[in-house]
């Protein structure tokens, strides 16, 4: 049966979000997030890809020969990153610059493929954009909580803006800049989300 | 018709992958001249920043009207190829700038040396483009690791490979020697050797 618009955004957004359910899309989730403006753009090029790439290959579901399903899919995954990463490029080059290797990388995401075999490749094509939608926002929302600590800690700012009167009270938090800051903010963060938001099975 | 037939699966793979050749070309070719102004914007940026030059703002004209007004370009022959070579004339700031380049750890390092005239001091080091690994060999390209460059003896009287020494050295406090990358050894090394083999070149060099 056909899943209702809100409970497929719920879905995507809270209840089974890619990050802190299905643990996936972890590389670039540790990666990108010691500064919130690469942040927001990775989380477009997630958004982008899962989006787009959902639709268009839930509209060929029916057309795609069933032996080379996959190699169609990584296919198409693959033209919206190149896609996306050359507007990237185009629009923030100093970002791409920082970002760009894990832009690529998109096109190995999990959570792209995932929702492509679980969702698209089964349901009709707006339903599967707004899945796609979902997703990409469940994840974005994970990343921009994670930046939106990492970059106040490490550098003392917020999208580059320096955080009111920070000479007088910030220290830096290296480590906050450095990949296992990344580690320990994505294992709290999980745990927070799971706590809150993840019922627990009746005993 | 038969999803499973050899003529199908050929047919509807060389489909998607035409149409999706086709949306990637249409982004690239009409991003393209975007694309070549901000690569032309890094380049001058690098350059003003590897020649300490002051600039107004931060617009692309502001930093190409500043290399206009202090920066002589020029193209050098070096061996078979031909060797980008900056002059700074400007009384009492004089220098010489170099592009130069070399294999790093993942692939090819591009930058600019600047020295004194003579040669005997590096003035500063920047980077136009590398690959290295983001938060280890990239970090070449911080303030931090090229600061250290500025006022770096060139031990021209030394082996070839040696006239600049980033990392270990029995020699720490030693007036041509830089700190390496935590963590990116291979990184440091190859950079060393590139830049070590690079000023070789440019020393030959005839410039006017």
């Amino acid at each position: 049966m056909a899943e209702s618009p809100a409970r497929i955004l719920e879905n995507g957004l809270w209840k089974e979000n890619p990050i802190y359910r299905q643990v996936l899309g972890i590389c670039s989730a540790l990666a990108v997030t010691n500064l919130l403006a690469n942040t927001l753009f990775m989380c477009f090029g997630v958004i982008f890809t899962v989006t787009l790439s959902n639709f268009t290959i839930s509209l060929l579901r029916n057309h795609i020969p069933p032996r080379v399903r996959m190699i169609v899919q990584v296919l198409i995954i693959a033209t919206f990153v190149m896609m996306v990463d050359i507007i990237i490029k185009a629009l923030a080059p100093d970002i791409h610059r920082f970002i760009g290797p894990y832009v690529g990388l998109i096109i190995t995401n999990c959570i792209i493929m995932g929702r492509a075999e679980a969702f698209a490749s089964q349901n009709k094509p707006v339903a599967s954009l707004l899945d796609g939608l979902a997703c990409g926002m469940g994840y974005s929302l994970v990343l921009i909580a994670i930046a939106l600590v990492r970059e106040p800690f490490g550098f003392g700012t917020i999208l580059g803006y320096a955080l009111p009167a920070r000479e007088v009270w910030w220290h830096q938090w290296t480590i906050m800049v450095m990949p296992p800051g990344a580690f320990f903010m994505l294992a709290i963060a999980t745990w927070i989300a799971r706590s809150v938001f993840v019922k627990k099975p009746a005993k | 018709m038969n999803k499973k037939s050899m003529g199908y699966v050929l047919g509807f793979t060389l489909l998607v992958c035409v149409f999706c050749g086709a949306g990637v070309a249409t982004v690239h070719f009409s991003t393209l001249g975007l694309l070549e102004k901000n690569e032309a914007l890094h380049r001058n940026r690098v350059i003003c920043r590897a020649f300490l030059l002051d600039v107004p703002g931060e617009s692309a004209e502001a930093y190409a009207e500043a290399i206009r007004n202090h920066i002589r370009i020029s193209r050098v022959r070096d061996g078979n190829s031909l060797r980008t070579v900056y002059r700074r004339t400007d009384a009492g700031q004089e220098a010489v700038g170099f592009d130069f380049g070399g294999m790093g750890f993942w692939d090819r390092i591009n930058g600019i040396v600047v020295l004194t005239p003579d040669l005997a001091q590096i003035l500063n080091i920047q980077f136009f483009d590398h690959k290295e690994t983001p938060g280890l060999g990239a970090r070449i390209e911080e303030q931090t690791f090229t600061d250290q460059f500025k006022g770096l003896q060139v031990a021209w009287e030394r082996d070839a490979g040696q006239r600049v020494v980033i990392g270990a050295s029995p020699e720490p406090d030693a007036g041509n020697r830089v700190d390496a990358i935590t963590g990116a050894t291979q990184t440091s090394s190859a950079l060393m050797g590139f830049l070590n083999a690079e000023l070789e070149r440019v020393r030959n060099l005839e410039i006017e």
